[in-house]
């Protein structure tokens, strides 16, 4: 008992240690912040946020999970708060753990690695669905989310590449989008830098990570992303439209942490082709000068020429998004939420 | 009337080795009466071809003209061997049939087999049986994202060419218009110099 205390008590002061080195290197030098160092800070307040709320489920309870589709319909016990479509789909069928993007959750996308809740029908989604639709939004909003994997971790560490946002998928459009402010001047990427960008969220094909989503409190995600100044602003807004009003929904994909209201696929392996197509100059109304990144990608499930994919949607994909330009709008309504109460 | 693509000359069929054309016509009535009672039949295809045309043909008429129109009765009872089917064809088919805009019929070509006679066979069948159908139901593949994308694109292609169409034609129509306010000018030149006591004159002349 003495000891797990102890243990504790080395815990709390190593973060605060740490919370304050931080603080120090925010204060004296902005200058040498690095991804790197952000994202290892976000990686640890995130694994504490986990911990914290697994420690919550003290006792193991069960649900009844009724399976619909191949291969048969059928009926599973499983763990409340624990287990996930995924693990449900490792009691079936090896195609449905390596082919399944999304499950349907009593009729609502849920995350293949987001834990259930209650008792629940479920049903296993893929990319080639009569209805692909909502899968396909999924993953578009992923690519996106990679995207700003790519972006933290292609440049050497001088530079301190700060995301913005990305707007709501739009298959439509040709190609997806995530807003962030590069600091890198008049950098126009040639086609090979194009290619090594690619190449960084091609690879994470043979990596196998999966998509992790937690929900987290204001003041955690505020932690987590006290050093960019676009997510910091941002977070308010967020959680004042999350359904209890002060979580924020956050994703997690190997070391790369980043805000999402999701669904998102299951994993990397997922994603079959990917590619960066052009990075455009655009201006925000409250952020100021942004580059918006664009890329085109194809799950692996789906199969295309390589001459459709380079002479018609490759070419496509590099053209400006027209896609809503990120905002800061919701304070407003965050502020009106409140009044109320006063 | 028939409603479908078929062959204006009859066709000679050849039923047994040597058979008169009585052979042929009972051959067809055989294949109408089959048809009319299991509502899909399998002969060679081209006497289901054949046969196709004369139920299209009976169907039709017993539809426009009813069960009280005495040449159609005997049309019917000629072309249907088993007298029941009489009944089925003013009960049963006549009020499925009644509103269709297209033929009451299909007809399927089914593989060769080999090793056989190397004759094709058919299938026939009346519209909306209730047999499992013939023809598997196709997967919708119109939102799988590689076809959403290349739709998107094509979209994008059109539009970006109908944009350069109707540019061309404005440039022409400022080009015209260009030309054409040259010419006014110099008319306008001219009339101011010439013009006026012309009008007048002609007013003059008028009065």
């Amino acid at each position: 008992m003495a000891s797990t205390f102890q243990n504790l008590r080395h815990s709390c002061l190593k973060s605060m240690s740490h919370n304050r080195i931080h603080k120090c290197i925010r204060m004296f030098s902005s200058q040498s912040l690095t991804n790197t160092d952000v994202r290892k800070k976000r990686i640890e307040l995130f694994d504490k946020e986990k911990e914290r709320q697994v420690g919550l489920v003290t006792r193991v309870e069960k649900i009844e999970v009724k399976h619909v589709g191949i291969p048969e319909d059928c009926t599973l016990i499983m763990n409340k708060y624990l287990s996930t479509p995924f693990n449900c789909a490792m009691h079936m069928q090896e195609l449905l753990m390596t082919r399944s993007a999304l499950a349907l959750v009593n009729g609502q996308p849920w995350d293949m690695h987001r834990p259930l809740e209650t008792d629940c029908e479920i049903k296993f989604l893929h990319f080639e669905e009569e209805d692909p639709r909502i899968v396909n939004n999924a993953f578009w909003r992923t690519c996106s989310f990679v995207l700003g994997h790519v972006l933290e971790t292609a440049f050497q560490d001088k530079f301190y590449i700060e995301l913005c946002s990305f707007p709501s998928p739009n298959v439509s459009s040709g190609s997806f989008v995530y807003d962030a402010d590069l600091k890198l001047g008049d950098w126009k990427p040639s086609k090979t830098e194009l290619n090594c960008l690619s190449r960084i969220g091609l690879r994470l094909n043979f990596a196998d990570l999966k998509f992790q989503r937690l929900d987290v409190p204001v003041s955690v995600a505020q932690d987590m992303f006290s050093d960019n100044r676009f997510k910091r602003a941002q977070i308010p807004a967020i959680a004042s439209k999350s359904k209890s009003g002060s979580t924020v929904t956050m994703y997690r994909m190997g070391d790369h942490i980043d805000i999402s209201a999701g669904p998102m696929i299951a994993n990397t392996s997922q994603i079959g082709r990917y590619s960066i197509t052009a990075i455009h100059d655009i201006e925000s109304p409250s952020f100021g000068k942004l580059s918006r990144v664009q890329g085109l990608a194809l799950p692996t499930q789906i199969m295309l020429h390589s001459w459709t994919y380079d002479t018609i949607l490759r070419p496509r994909a590099a053209k400006l998004n027209p896609g809503p330009l990120p905002d800061l709008k919701a304070p407003e309504t965050h502020i009106q939420q409140q009044l109320p109460s006063h | 009337m028939l409603r479908f693509r078929h062959q204006m000359q009859p066709r000679k069929l050849k039923v047994t080795p040597g058979a008169n054309p009585q052979a042929r016509i009972n051959k067809l009535r055989e294949i109408v009466t089959g048809l009319i009672r299991y509502e899909r039949v399998e002969p060679l295809w081209y006497f289901a071809d054949e046969a196709r045309q004369y139920a299209e043909r009976l169907l039709y008429l017993a539809i426009k003209n009813g069960d009280k129109h005495k040449e159609t009765m005997e049309l019917a009872d000629y072309w249907l061997e088993e007298k029941d089917l009489v009944h089925k064809l003013f009960k049963v088919l006549v009020p499925r049939y009644k509103n269709y805009k297209t033929c009451y019929t299909d007809l399927h070509k089914l593989a060769v087999e080999y090793p056989g006679s190397g004759i094709p066979m058919g299938v026939l069948e009346l519209r909306g049986n209730p047999w499992p159908p013939i023809i598997a139901r196709q997967r919708d593949t119109k939102f799988i994202l590689s076809n959403m994308l290349l739709t998107a694109a094509k979209q994008d292609f059109y539009n970006t060419k109908q944009q350069l169409k109707s540019d061309a034609a404005t440039k022409r129509q400022q080009l015209i218009e260009k030309s054409d306010d040259m010419h006014t000018i110099r008319r306008t030149d001219d009339s101011s110099s010439v013009d006026p006591p012309a009008k007048t004159e002609n007013l003059m002349m008028d009065r």
